[in-house]
C-alpha cells in the first residue's frame, strides 16, 4: 500500500503540464515542493482511510473465508447475488430509495427557499427547529414512531378512533409507508442543511436580470434560482439517494416486521443472522452496490461538466429576501407544522416515555423518575459520553479540515489527479455502513503489531473521518462551487501571498458550509453505530454503543433520557452556530 | 488375635493424616492463583449478556471481593464471534474469559485454537447435575424458554399450556416470535421442539403465520402493551423485570427449550490467573443465586433452592434440549423451507 501511495505520488509530480492551463494551476504547480508533499500526504491519507478497508472487504468478497484463516479465492460470493429474491430486494431498495428522495428533496428545496429567500418571520429560529429532526438518533424516532404509528395501540390510531369513533387504525407504520416516513424525518433536514447555505449566498441580482427581462417569478425560480442551484440539489439529491439505499435502521425497524427486504437487511442478515456468517456474499453485495452508485455520481459529474456555477463573484452585492406581504404566515405555518410533525410528536413521546416505569404505559401509578437517576448515575453513560464527546470535537475538525482540502484541490484547481483524490474521498459513503464497519475490523487488525490502533479510542476515529469525509467533500464542494475565481485573482494580483487569499477571500466565504458541516459531523459520529460496535473495546465505548446496548436490554425509557439528553445538546449547539453565522453575516 | 487398641488407634491417625495433606496442597495452590490474579488487577470478558443487570452485579461482586477490575466487553453472537476470530487470527490478545453459548463453543474448537484447555477451578465440583465441565469450558447458567401471555388478551382457560396449544385456530397470526430462520433464540426452539414434538409440531406452527421479530428484549414489552397476546420463544430472565405489565410466563408441559452458556479462556489471555478467579466466582453459590433470582437456572448445587419463592418455578423447570451443533444446518435449513 505504502509503495502504491508513492507510486502515485511520482505520477503527480511527473504530470507535465498541459497547454490552456489556467495561470493559477500552472503556479500551483511550479511553486515549492511542499504542495506536491502537501498532496503526496493528502493521497496516503486517503489511501489509508478508504482504499485500505476496502481492499479487506474486496479480499474478503473474492476470498471463501475472512482474512486470517485458510481458504480459497473464488466468485462464489458474487455468483450467490444473481436470484429472482435479490431481484426483488434490490427493487425494494431502489423504489424506497426513490420515494424517500423525490418528495424530501421537493420539501427541503420549499423550506430552503422559504428560509432564506423570503421575509417569513422568526427564519433564524425556524431554521433551528426544522433542521433538528437529522440530529436525533434513528433508534430514539425508531422507538417513537414505533408507539405512535402502531397498528394496534399506537396514539395516533387511538386519537383517530376517539375522533371519528371508527374502529379502524388507519396508520400502520410496520408498512412501506412506514420506512419512507421514517427515512424522511433524516433526509428532509439532511437536504435542507446542505442547501440552504447556496439558497442564501445566491446572487440576486441573476433573478432581477431575469424579472427585468420580462419572466415570471415561477419561471424566473425554474430557469435561474433552480439552475444556480443545480451543484447543490444535485449533490445533495444523490447523496440522499445513496443514504436510501443504505438506510439501515428504517427498514430494519419499520421493514423487517412487515416482511419488506430492502439490500442492507438482507446483508445484515447474511452477517449477523448466519452461522457462519456469510462474509463472502455479504461484501460482494456491497461491491456491486458500491459500483451501482458510483454510476450515479458519474452521472452527477456529466450533467454538472463544463458549466459554471459561480453566484460569489467580486462584484458587490447584497443578498435581499422576496417580501411575501400576508402571504408570510402561511410560509410561517407551514414551517410550525413540519416542525410539529417530526419533532414535537416523536420527541413528546420520548419525554412521556421516560418519566414512566414502563415505556408506553401511562398510568399515575406508574410515574417515576428513576429512569433519570439510572442514567446520571450510569458509568457506562459517562464513559460513553465523554468518549463521544472527544472523539465528536477531534472528529468533526479533522473531517472537515481534509473535506475541504479534497474539495479545494477537487473544484478550484486544474490538477488532472484532482478526479482520483474525490473518487477516493467518496468510497466510504458507496458502501453500507454495516459492512465498511467489518473492513475496518479487518484493516486495523491486520496492521503490522507495532501500529496500535486495533481496539484503542483512534480506530473509532479514524473510522469516522473516514465515514465522514464524503459529506465534508460535498459540503464545501458545493461551497467552493460557488466562488469566481476573480475572487482570488483580486487578491493575488494585489499581492495577497497563497496563504493570505486563502485565509481572507476563500475561507472567510466558505466557512458558514464548513460549520455547516461540522455540525453534521459531529452528531454523525454522535448517532454512528454500524462501525462502532465492531470497533469498540473495553475503555473506548461510545453513546451509541450504550444507547444500543440499552435498548436490546429492553430499557427503552433510559434511551429516551439519553435522548433528550442528546436533543439538548443539538439545540445548543445550533443555537450557537446560528448566532454565530448572523452575526458574522451582518459583517459582510 | 485382638488387635491392641493403642496400634489401631494410630491406624487412624496415619490414615487421617493421609487424607488431609492433599487437600492442604490444592488450598495451597489455589491460594497463589488468586494472589496471581490479584497482581495481574484486571480481567476482560467478553460475552453477550447485553448489559443485563443480573451480569453487571456479579461482574460488582467480584471486584468487591477481590478488588480486580472487570472490563466486560458485551456483543451479540455474532459481532463477537467475528471479533475473537479476528484478534486471534491478527494475533492481538485483548480478551481473557469469554462467556458465551455451548455451541459457539464447540464450533470455536471445531474451527480453530481459540481458546486454551481450562485449568482446574474448584468451584466446578459443585456442578449439580447433569452439568459437568469439560476440557475447555464450564456451564455459566442456561438459558431456559417458555411462552409469554397477556393476562388481559388471554382468557384461563385459553392459557395454552402446552406447545401444542399454539397451534390453535384461535391464536392464527397472533403469535409474535423471534425469528426462527437466523441463528438465536427462535431457531433455537425450532430445532429443539422438531425432536421433541410430533414430527409436523413445526409445519403446523408455520401455518399460525407467526409473527416474525429480533427484538427479544422489546416484544415482551410489546405483548405487554396489548400488541400480541403471545409471544414465543420467551427466555424467562427477560419477564423477569417485567413487574406490574399484565403478562406472564407459562412453562409449557412438555418442558422449556434452553440454551447454555459455558464459559471459557481465551487462548493466549492475558491476564489468565484473572480469568480464572473470575470463573471460580462465577461458579459461587452467591453469584447463581443472583441469576436464579433473574430467573435463570443456575448450574451449581444450592443456589435454585434458596431462590427467591417467585423465582422457585423458573430455577427448577423441566428443560428438554439443548440445540446441537451437528444439526443446525439442517435445522436452518427446514426452517428456512418452513417461513420462505
Amino acid at each position: 500500500m505504502s509503495i502504491s501511495a508513492e507510486d502515485r505520488a511520482d505520477n503527480l509530480r511527473a504530470m507535465p503540464a498541459t497547454p490552456g492551463l489556467s495561470w493559477i494551476g500552472r503556479l500551483l504547480q511550479t511553486t515549492s515542493a511542499g504542495r506536491v508533499v502537501a498532496v503526496t500526504f493528502l493521497v496516503v491519507l486517503l489511501t489509508f482511510l478508504s482504499v485500505y478497508p476496502l481492499s479487506m472487504l474486496l479480499y474478503g468478497s473474492l476470498h471463501s473465508t475472512p482474512p486470517g484463516m485458510a481458504g480459497t479465492f473464488n466468485l462464489d460470493g458474487y455468483l450467490q447475488i444473481f436470484t429472482q429474491q435479490n431481484a426483488v430486494t434490490l427493487l425494494n431498495t431502489v423504489g424506497i430509495a426513490f420515494a424517500k428522495t423525490i418528495p424530501s428533496l421537493v420539501l427541503a428545496v420549499l423550506l430552503a427557499w422559504i428560509l432564506a429567500r423570503t421575509d417569513t418571520p422568526m427564519r433564524g429560529t425556524l431554521e433551528a427547529l426544522i433542521t433538528l429532526p437529522f440530529f436525533i438518533p434513528p433508534i430514539l424516532t425508531a422507538m417513537a414512531w414505533g408507539m405512535l404509528g402502531n397498528p394496534q395501540v399506537g396514539l395516533l390510531n387511538q386519537v383517530y378512533q376517539w375522533v371519528t369513533g371508527s374502529n379502524t387504525a388507519p396508520i400502520n407504520v410496520y408498512s412501506y409507508g412506514g420506512v419512507v416516513w421514517h427515512m424522511m424525518q433524516y433526509s428532509v433536514p439532511f437536504l435542507f442543511l446542505l442547501i440552504v447555505d447556496a439558497f442564501r449566498a445566491m446572487d440576486q441580482s441573476l433573478e432581477e436580470a431575469a424579472r427585468m427581462c420580462g419572466a415570471s417569478r415561477l419561471r424566473t425560480f425554474c430557469t435561474v434560482t433552480l439552475q444556480l442551484m443545480l451543484p447543490a440539489l444535485t449533490g445533495a439529491a444523490i447523496l440522499s439517494f445513496i443514504r436510501g439505499i443504505e438506510n439501515f435502521e428504517s427498514p430494519l425497524f419499520f421493514g423487517t416486521p412487515a416482511g419488506i427486504r430492502v439490500i442492507t437487511t438482507d446483508i445484515y442478515d447474511s452477517i449477523n443472522q448466519r452461522s457462519p456468517p456469510e462474509y463472502q456474499y455479504a461484501t460482494a453485495v456491497s461491491f456491486v452496490i458500491m459500483a451501482l452508485l458510483f454510476l450515479i455520481v458519474l452521472l452527477q459529474w456529466r450533467i454538472l461538466r463544463g458549466r459554471s456555477f459561480q453566484t460569489v463573484t467580486g462584484k458587490g452585492y447584497s443578498p435581499t429576501v422576496m417580501k411575501l406581504g400576508r402571504w408570510r404566515w402561511v410560509t410561517f405555518a407551514f414551517c410550525l407544522l413540519f416542525f410539529f410533525v417530526t419533532v414535537i410528536l416523536p420527541v413528546g413521546q420520548l419525554l412521556i416515555g421516560s418519566f414512566f416505569k414502563f415505556f408506553g404505559f401511562y398510568q399515575q401509578d406508574m410515574l417515576t423518575l428513576e429512569h433519570y437517576r439510572a442514567v446520571f448515575g450510569s458509568g457506562d453513560f459517562w464513559r460513553g459520553f465523554s468518549n463521544t464527546m472527544l472523539l465528536g470535537f477531534v472528529g468533526a475538525t479533522l473531517t472537515m479540515l481534509l473535506g475541504g482540502a479534497v474539495a479545494y484541490i477537487s473544484v478550484r484547481t486544474k490538477w488532472r489527479g484532482r478526479r482520483l483524490i474525490d473518487a477516493m474521498a467518496w468510497l466510504p459513503w458507496m458502501m453500507p455502513g454495516i459492512v465498511l464497519g467489518v473492513g475496518f475490523l479487518w484493516g486495523f487488525a491486520l496492521l503490522p503489531h507495532a501500529i496500535p490502533i486495533y481496539g484503542t479510542i483512534w480506530a473509532l476515529l479514524l473510522a469516522y473521518i473516514s465515514l465522514g469525509t464524503p459529506l465534508s467533500v460535498r459540503i464545501m464542494s458545493s461551497a467552493y462551487a460557488q466562488l469566481s475565481f476573480d475572487l482570488e485573482e483580486c487578491s493575488r494580483v494585489h499581492g495577497g501571498s497563497w496563504l493570505q487569499t486563502m485565509g481572507r477571500i476563500v475561507i472567510a466565504l466558505a466557512w458558514p458550509s464548513f460549520a455547516v458541516g461540522w455540525v453534521l459531523l459531529f452528531f454523525g459520529i454522535m448517532r454512528e453505530l454500524s462501525a462502532s460496535v465492531l470497533l469498540y473495546s473495553v475503555g473506548s465505548e461510545v453513546l451509541s454503543v450504550v444507547l444500543l446496548k440499552l435498548w436490546a436490554n429492553g430499557n427503552a425509557e433510559q434511551v429516551s433520557v439519553i435522548g433528550l439528553i442528546m436533543m439538548g445538546m443539538v439545540i445548543l449547539f445550533r443555537w450557537v452556530q446560528l448566532k454565530v453565522i448572523k452575526s458574522r453575516i451582518n459583517a459582510l | 488375635m485382638l488387635v491392641k487398641p493403642g496400634i489401631a488407634k494410630a491406624a487412624l491417625v496415619a490414615c487421617l493424616a493421609a487424607l488431609v495433606v492433599p487437600a492442604h496442597a490444592e488450598d495451597a495452590s489455589w491460594d497463589a492463583v488468586v494472589s496471581a490474579a490479584k497482581k495481574e488487577g484486571k480481567v476482560v470478558v467478553y460475552n453477550m449478556t447485553l448489559g443485563a443487570p443480573y451480569f453487571k452485579e456479579v461482574l460488582k461482586s467480584f471486584e468487591t471481593k477481590y478488588g480486580i477490575s472487570v472490563e466486560s466487553l458485551d456483543l451479540r453472537a455474532s459481532e463477537l464471534a467475528e471479533r475473537i476470530r479476528t484478534e486471534q487470527a491478527a494475533g492481538r490478545y485483548l480478551g481473557d474469559a469469554e462467556m458465551i453459548s455451548s455451541t459457539m463453543i464447540e464450533e470455536q474448537l471445531k474451527n480453530g485454537d481459540f481458546i486454551q484447555k481450562l485449568p482446574p477451578i474448584p468451584n466446578t465440583a459443585n456442578l449439580r447435575p447433569p452439568f459437568k465441565a469439560d476440557d475447555h469450558s464450564v456451564p455459566a447458567f442456561v438459558q431456559p424458554m417458555g411462552i409469554l401471555i397477556n393476562t388481559r388478551l388471554v382468557k384461563d382457560e385459553d392459557v395454552p399450556r402446552s406447545w401444542d396449544d399454539l397451534t390453535s385456530p384461535k391464536w392464527k397470526g397472533k403469535i409474535l416470535s423471534d425469528d426462527m430462520r437466523p441463528l438465536g433464540s427462535g431457531n433455537a426452539m425450532f430445532s429443539i421442539l422438531q425432536k421433541s414434538m410430533d414430527a409436523d409440531f413445526n409445519a403446523k406452527l408455520a401455518e399460525q403465520k407467526p409473527v416474525f421479530s429480533r427484538d427479544m428484549r422489546n416484544d415482551a414489552r410489546r405483548v405487554a402493551r396489548g400488541e400480541y397476546p403471545i409471544y414465543i420463544p420467551q427466555i424467562f430472565a427477560f419477564a423477569s423485570d417485567l413487574k406490574g405489565l399484565p403478562v406472564k410466563i407459562v412453562i409449557p408441559k412438555e418442558g422449556a427449550p434452553y440454551a447454555r452458556m459455558d464459559l471459557a479462556v481465551l487462548k493466549n489471555a492475558p491476564h489468565p490467573n484473572a480469568a480464572r478467579l473470575f470463573i471460580q466466582h462465577f461458579l459461587s453459590v452467591d453469584s447463581q443465586l443472583i441469576y436464579a433470582n433473574a430467573w435463570m437456572l443456575p448450574v451449581v448445587a444450592g443456589a435454585a433452592e434458596r431462590a427467591d419463592p417467585e423465582a422457585q418455578p423458573f430455577v427448577n423447570a423441566k428443560l428438554i434440549g439443548p440445540a446441537t451443533l451437528s444439526e443446525r444446518p439442517s435445522m436452518m435449513g427446514l426452517a428456512k423451507k418452513l417461513y420462505p
